[in-house]
């Protein structure tokens, strides 16, 4: 949600399809590609991919964006499994506000397995 | 005493740094409810999971409820406990209320359960951004001496997820702080049936990303990445999870 926000301050369009599929794009992202692989490999433990990745964004974005890149991915290695921990659901308003979204982008199948 | 993330291969924001030295020195002291010992050996926990043969498989099944065995683990903590910090590693996105109704039966109390994934999750987090950076992640730190109060929040109430949380019309003065400004986000909340773990995980977490993010934009913040690469960084990390919070 807070991706389309950005977009609507600034102008851009972003395809926020390609977050959630199995491989995404460079979207209208600048360095999209190599920011993609840097998270990939991150929250896949993939030591091998790691250095590769880590050295594709220090080329695209230089070194001090692949360590704020780095602080978000690890950020969100957090919010996502403290969330699907506590069963912590999406507060009403932002249901309402992401309805049309989550709708587009088939979210909703995606809550919880079955057991 | 010198810093643990002084070697560093980068330099690295100081407020980071220094969140994350705070937070490193914290996971080996006396919590709310586990001692430094105990907590060390969920952190140690945290790391072997990803080395196990039975997450593995449980994530590459449809669902990882029809995969049965057994975990490889240190050895340190309950079978119960184990299979937290194990399917909280590996696979977070399919965690039901029913598994935690299960970990819960098989031998902890709720507020040990809040502590165990509020350690793992550090662990996994503090790890995470050190990989990225190009930084083996250091050895665990020694534990400190120290009993954990063990008290149960007194304004916690059921809700709003599967645990108890201490809702901001109920919070104590010693707590109000935490949800100044208006940022009663539920995530904010999930943890605080543990206050001061709280306080513990936000205090990592608000350097990491942003401590408002209903700021417009970057309004200042000094980073080097946009707010729109952020909001995808954040968007396909959860993505990869599995979580659609």
């Amino acid at each position: 949600m807070r991706l389309r926000v950005s977009g609507q301050d600034t102008g851009d369009t972003y395809d926020l399809d390609a977050v959630s599929g199995d491989a995404t794009g460079a979207m209208s992202i600048p360095a999209g590609g190599p920011l993609n692989a840097f998270a990939e490999a991150i929250c896949g433990r993939d030591l091998d991919a790691i250095a590769g990745a880590r050295q594709a964004v220090v080329d695209s974005l230089g070194e001090a964006a692949m360590v704020d890149a780095a602080a978000v991915i690890a950020g969100f290695n957090a919010y996502p499994r403290i969330a699907d921990a506590t069963g912590i659901p999406l507060e009403d308003a932002k249901q309402a506000a992401t309805a049309a979204l989550r709708a587009e982008l088939g979210l909703d199948a995606l809550n919880q397995s079955a057991e | 005493m010198g810093m643990v993330f002084d070697g560093a291969p980068v330099a690295m924001r100081p407020e980071i740094q220094a969140a994350l030295e705070q937070a490193w020195a914290e996971l080996g002291a006396p919590g709310d409810w586990l001692d430094g010992a105990t907590r060390l050996a969920v952190a140690a926990e945290a790391r072997w999971a990803w080395g196990c043969d039975l997450c593995a498989r449980q994530k590459a099944a449809l669902t990882p409820y029809a995969v049965d065995g057994e975990h490889d683990q240190t050895g340190a903590l309950p079978a119960a406990w184990i299979d937290v910090v194990h399917r909280l590693t590996r696979d977070s996105g399919r965690l039901t209320e029913a598994w935690l109704g299960r970990a819960l039966a098989g031998g902890m109390a709720e507020d040990e359960f809040i502590e165990i994934v509020s350690v793992t999750v550090l662990t996994i987090t503090i790890d995470a951004y050190l990989l990225g950076i190009g930084m083996a992640p250091p050895a665990l730190p020694d534990p400190v001496a120290g009993a954990p109060p063990r008290q149960r929040a007194a304004s916690a109430k059921p809700g709003p997820g599967w645990v108890a949380t201490i809702a901001p019309e109920d919070v104590e003065p010693d707590f109000a702080d935490f949800y100044a400004n208006d940022s009663h986000f539920y995530i904010r909340r999930a943890l605080t049936l543990l206050p001061a773990e709280t306080r513990r995980m936000w205090a990592l977490l608000n350097t990491l990303y942003l401590e408002d993010p209903r700021v417009h934009e970057l309004d200042g913040l000094d980073r080097a990445i946009s707010r729109a690469q952020m909001e995808f960084l954040a968007a396909r990390a959860s993505a990869l999870l599995g979580c659609y919070y």
